[in-house]
């Protein structure tokens, strides 16, 4: 179609202004799709949690312990729960790297017999496994974790203890890759005996929470039920609730910071769509003569209004291309590695998702489009023989 | 010098384009604003609670009030340390607090999340002066009553005068009060007996903190080699406002970071929305401009003045963005802090010096995305112009 030919050719006429209105764009698109990758890295955690897992603790505080003798109605001492393949006890240890205080990492005591059961998506050598099942104070810490402070297996590392005083001592006995990319690479986990054994009488012998799989997911509600009804006499009652739940929970704390980042990824669209507009409002500005002289040789209204439309879905999808080929190289390989290894609790997975590229090239399509709708009705309403007096 | 009334009156013609350059400057503006205005409020809210002659102690090692825990017999040895105020009575004003975080429904239907649970001994309304009781009444020392913050009330199920919330099985508080505490984050917690909160979660002689008051300020250095002297107590000493400053530290930074940095990359698309609407200016306008430089005015002169131009529309983009702003110190807003894990109430506060970067960045966009086409402006030769 000719009339499109000439729309692309517009494009280039004044191509400081283009290259401008392309950058403009591009930088647009740059940042939506920082944010909405920021925004799913966030919350993915809850999306990609373990459906089978189902975690146990204190019914009204996660500070208060349970007495550890509640895993022997787990692990068969005391009798077991239908349909709960594998369990394990753990507890929040809190402690610190001495010198990087403020380089947080999850760490906490575990049972070492079965925690890998209850997480099979940690995935540890086997012969790594039985050394570490062996080695008092070892322990099994994330690569990505390894990685940041520089740990090998044979390393002995010290933290220091917040919530348990003191600095504590131990072998790194084996390092754990994962699975899925839901899990956190940066966590650190030793056995709960050395744990316990290293505290005074009166706060030994207990745990935090206790961690199984179901064989079957879709019958957790019974299970949860089952659990919690269990210790509604003790003296501690629980309350178990599936790790997506937990997660998902979390992340509602946190609900109005990402409404207020999915606003502003929407402002930013906005922006664009300012730029766009004014850009392509100049132009038919400048172009009034020319209208007239289109309309003049005959063509319609409608025509000049696609013309107009024509040019700023050019520039549009011109500054989405160039936004997702920066997207990349930045976010994807520069800012996303970095969050993944020094903020990997929060962002264990910081990669573009597809659909937000694909929704970025659609929406610099579609705004451009929008933009485009008042400069191209003024266009289209010109009448010739104004439009031919005008003084550009 | 040309005079500003002519850049005034250039922008005015224009009014589509100038406004929506402008709109586009505000909105990064209100963007960077907002996110200053949330991390300051958190801080604030933090602050709020702190007075510059008060600490606080706890047990070494610990990063919060949570972590920590003191045995009561040493309360008696901080109380003698030099330094603490003593009341008319004679008495050293220092308490032993417990710290609980409680799960609750919340009254919005997201689920359940942390309350915190302060367990407070009879004479914390004598040593926090600023908290008064809005509503009903205090709590009777040694039952299980308790009152509840104002910015906390309501938004969670039962958390609310004559409600009745669990704290243990079969031990059940009832809410008595509601108190303002001047907008701190204790009006984010519920406040109710120390025995009776500590026994409820078997905490039995031990408080999680101790806050003292000094004589002045300056007595700290003394309080804190007294009570850190020890080896044995294992205690730290910190002042009040620099420990609830270092309490809200992580989730401030984390919303400036983000703030900051959604800022970077919305400035570069403002400065390049303002670029091309001074590019256009300076080419629609390149004949007057040769008729300026015919007139006598220097190409400095030219220079500054497009300059001044763009500055202008920028600003008057970072007024509208700071105006917007403002309104949304009317917006409170609750979310967990990292460090109790527990819900607090806050508001977005507006300071001046969010003001002051807010006008900067406005300024810096405009010079910046001014500049290249004013230069181009001064280059204009006026023949060649006034000819084309």
């Amino acid at each position: 179609m000719r009339l499109l030919d000439l729309a692309v050719k517009n494009v280039r006429r004044n191509r400081l202004r283009t290259a401008l209105t392309v950058a403009g764009v591009a930088t647009a698109i740059l940042a939506f799709v920082f944010l909405r990758t920021g925004i799913t890295a966030w919350t993915s955690a809850a999306d990609n949690a373990a459906a089978d897992r189902l975690s146990t603790s204190h019914r009204v505080t996660f500070i208060m312990p349970l007495p550890k003798r509640y895993i022997e109605y787990f692990d068969g001492t005391r009798g077991r729960f239908e349909g709960v393949d594998a369990a394990a006890y753990a507890v929040w240890f809190g402690a610190r790297h001495p010198v990087q205080t403020d380089q947080f990492f999850a760490n906490f005591a575990v049972q070492a017999e079965t925690f890998f059961d209850v997480y099979p998506d940690m995935i540890v050598p086997p012969q790594d496994l039985a050394r570490w099942k062996e080695t008092r104070r070892g322990a099994v810490v994330g690569q990505a974790l390894a990685q940041k402070f520089g740990w090998k297996i044979g390393d002995i590392v010290r933290l220091e203890g917040t919530i348990y005083p003191g600095e504590w001592e131990f072998e790194v006995s084996a390092i754990y890759e994962t699975k899925t990319r839901a899990v956190d690479r940066s966590q650190f986990v030793f056995h709960w005996d050395y744990l316990n054994e290293s505290l005074p009488e009166p706060q030994r012998g207990q745990i935090g929470w206790i961690a199984t799989r179901v064989s079957d997911p879709t019958r957790s509600a019974a299970i949860i039920t089952a659990i919690d009804a269990k210790f509604e006499g003790f003296d501690v009652q629980t309350r178990t609730v599936t790790e997506k739940a937990a997660q998902t929970q979390f992340l509602a704390g946190f609900s109005a910071l990402l409404r207020a980042l999915d606003v502003v990824s929407v402002v930013i669209l906005l922006i664009m769509m300012l730029i766009l507009g004014n850009t392509i409002a100049m132009g038919v500005r400048e172009r009034t003569r020319e209208y007239g002289v289109l309309m003049a040789l005959g063509f319609r209204p409608h025509h000049i209004a696609v013309f107009v439309v024509g040019e700023a879905l050019a520039v549009g999808l011109l500054g989405g291309v160039l936004g997702l080929m920066l997207a990349y190289p930045i976010i994807q390989y520069g800012m996303g590695r970095w969050l993944e290894e020094n903020m990997g609790a929060f962002f264990p997975y910081f990669r573009i998702p597809p659909h937000v590229s694909l929704v970025a090239l659609g929406l610099s399509a579609l705004l451009a489009t929008i933009a485009a709708v008042l400069p191209a009705l003024a266009a289209s309403r010109l009448n010739a023989t104004e439009a031919l007096r005008r003084l550009g | 010098m040309i005079p500003i009334s002519y850049n005034l009156r250039s922008l005015r013609v224009r009014t589509a384009t100038t406004l929506a350059t402008a709109l586009g400057v505000g909105l990064v503006v209100f963007v960077l604003a907002a996110a200053l205005m949330l991390s300051d409020g958190l801080q604030r809210t933090l602050n709020l609670g702190g007075s510059d002659d008060a600490a606080i102690v706890l047990r070494k090692g610990a990063d919060g009030e949570l972590s920590s825990s003191i045995e009561d017999n040493v309360l008696g040895i901080i109380s003698a340390a030099p330094g603490v105020r003593k009341n008319q009575q004679g008495q050293p004003l220092a308490i032993g607090e417990v710290v609980m975080v409680v799960q609750m429904w919340t009254q919005d239907g997201r689920g359940q999340s942390n309350v915190l649970v302060r367990g407070v001994p009879e004479r914390v309304l004598e040593f926090r002066p600023q908290v008064k009781i809005l509503e009903g009444r205090p709590a009777k020392v040694g039952t299980t009553e308790v009152i509840v913050g104002r910015g906390i009330l309501g938004r969670f199920e039962n958390l609310e005068l004559g409600g009745e919330i669990e704290l243990r099985k079969n031990v059940r508080a009832q809410v008595v009060g509601v108190f303002d505490a001047g907008g701190s984050s204790y009006e984010s917690e519920v406040w109710g007996d120390l025995f009776v909160v500590r026994d409820a979660f078997g905490r039995d002689g031990a408080v999680s903190s101790v806050r003292v008051r000094l004589d002045s300020p300056e007595q700290f250095e003394g309080f804190e080699a007294a009570v850190e002297l020890d080896p044995r107590l294992a205690l730290q000493a910190i002042p009040e406002p620099r420990f609830l400053k270092e309490q809200s530290q992580g989730t401030a930074d984390f919303i400036s970071a983000i703030g900051i940095s959604v800022t970077v990359f919305f400035s570069i698309g403002a400065m390049i929305g303002a670029m091309i609407t001074m590019y256009g200016a300076v080419s629609s306008r390149s004949s007057e401009v040769g008729v300026l430089r015919a007139l006598g005015f220097s190409r400095l002169t030219i220079l500054l003045s497009f300059l001044l131009e763009s500055l202008l529309l920028s600003l008057a983009g970072a007024v509208l963005g700071v105006v917007a702003a403002l309104a949304l110190s009317a917006v409170e807003l609750s979310i967990l802090n990292f460090q109790t894990f527990s819900e607090m109430v806050f508001r977005f506060h507006l300071t001046s010096e969010t003001v002051l970067v807010a006008a900067l960045l406005g300024a810096g966009m405009g010079i910046l995305g001014g500049f290249l086409p004013a230069v181009r402006a001064a280059r204009v030769s006026p023949i060649e112009a006034m000819r084309g």
